[in-house]
């Protein structure tokens, strides 16, 4: 093949810089997290917050953080409100998706006030890997 | 030294083409949750695979008529970053990805997306209305009558086309309610497209991929093509994790329902990745 001069002016280096510095930090961040990586599958922690009084029910902030190295799909949650060891009302709801790593946040919604309640309680009931 | 308003120019045809062609990967579910489940490695692995087609296709079919093999590589590392700049500013306008995602969710959906679009990109660049009589139009310094380069482009024909669908939940639904006779028909029908668009279309590109004349090398032609593009349909499937904990036979019947795709995009494809 002939020897050539190369045909680029300054924009086209300035592309060109750039688009290396996305490849290589892609590939640079990629392959860290292909090192670091572990096979533990999902495990997902439940939070509920604070209730809040809406106009037509009370909903009870929940949020899920999965601490494992892989998607959980379909993720169901329960929370249920008890006093003296009964259940006095149950919600449930489900997240599509929570990756490996993330936070996702979502509502219960109950019809009877949960401040009545002694405590409320809410679990991960089960997901299927994606 | 080119003038900038040429760049502007050329670049500006690879961001129409990026969008034209993965727009449709862009709007679909299934992508962008293959992108936060796959493994890192994979994702490599697929970057790495793009790089390689980038190449190929530049070498054969690209812009550049007088290109050596280092500006061939700056080429594709150009488009690979806009391929990564349109990818991650379409996924942000469509609220896709956020900054309360963790990296490695934002990273896998805007890798996964950009590969297919740095294709579109390159394939823009170079055919979108790209023959204004300048010297740097033209065939790849390769020549196009190479067979090797022939199936390069055809590759990219029909990872462009097949990439569309292959992650759709639809494919792996028509693979597991479909009857073994359609199916061999989908394979014959596929055979038959690639033949027909080889012949109609344009009788020499059917020589070129092989050394016989006459109807023969229709025949050889399509043969390559359907190989070309099952092969394509088999590596995009199994990197969608499509072939997962599934028996051999939904295997090859949803290798053979993509086939279909992708035959279109070796044969019509490569037509159109090519013409001048």
């Amino acid at each position: 093949m002939k020897k050539q001069k190369l045909q680029k002016n300054w924009f086209e280096w300035a592309v060109f810089a750039v688009g290396l510095a996305l490849v290589a930090a892609t590939l640079a961040y990629l392959a860290y997290d292909a090192v670091t990586i572990t096979d533990a599958p999902p495990s997902v922690e439940v939070r509920a917050g604070e209730p809040l009084q809406r106009e037509h029910n009370f909903i009870v902030p929940v949020t899920l953080v999965n601490h494992g190295d892989q998607t959980a799909e379909g993720v169901m949650i329960e929370v249920v409100l008890e006093s003296g060891g009964q259940e006095k009302e149950r919600a449930e709801f489900t997240v599509a998706f929570l990756p490996r790593r993330s936070t996702r946040e979502g509502w219960a919604a109950f019809q009877t006030d949960p401040r009545t309640a002694e405590r409320v309680r809410a679990r991960v009931v089960g997901y299927e890997k994606p | 030294m080119r003038p900038i308003g040429k760049s502007i120019e050329e670049y500006g045809r690879g961001v129409i083409g990026g969008l034209i062609f993965s727009l449709p990967l862009l709007y679909t579910m299934e992508v962008w949750w293959a992108g936060f489940s796959a493994h890192p490695l994979h994702l490599v692995l697929y970057v790495l695979a793009t790089f390689g087609l980038l190449l190929g296709y530049n070498y054969y079919a690209g812009i550049r008529h007088d290109a050596n093999w280092l500006e061939v590589v700056i080429d594709s590392v150009e488009e690979m970053g806009l391929g990564l700049l349109i990818s991650a500013s379409a996924l942000l306008l469509l609220g896709r990805i956020s900054l309360d995602m963790t990296a490695s969710e934002i990273a896998g959906k805007i890798v996964i997306e950009a590969m297919t679009v740095a294709i579109g990109v390159s394939v823009g660049t170079a055919q979108l209305g790209g023959t204004n009589g300048n010297s740097d139009t033209g065939e790849g310094p390769g020549g196009d009558a190479h067979f090797g380069g022939q199936l390069v482009i055809a590759l990219c024909g029909a990872v462009l086309f097949a990439a569309n669908v292959a992650p759709t939940e639809e494919i792996v639904m028509i693979a597991s309610e479909i009857s073994s006779w359609k199916l061999l028909l989908l394979a014959l029908v596929s055979l038959v497209l690639g033949a027909v668009i080889l012949f109609k279309i344009d009788f020499t590109c059917a020589q070129r991929l092989s050394p016989a004349s006459g109807p023969a090398a229709i025949v050889i032609g399509s043969i390559i093509t359907y190989a070309v593009a099952l092969a394509a349909s088999a590596m995009i499937l199994w990197f969608f994790g499509r072939f997962d904990g599934q028996a051999l036979v939904t295997c090859v019947a949803q290798t053979v329902v993509l086939g279909v795709a992708a035959t279109l995009g070796a044969s019509a494809g490569r037509l159109l990745l090519q013409s001048r």
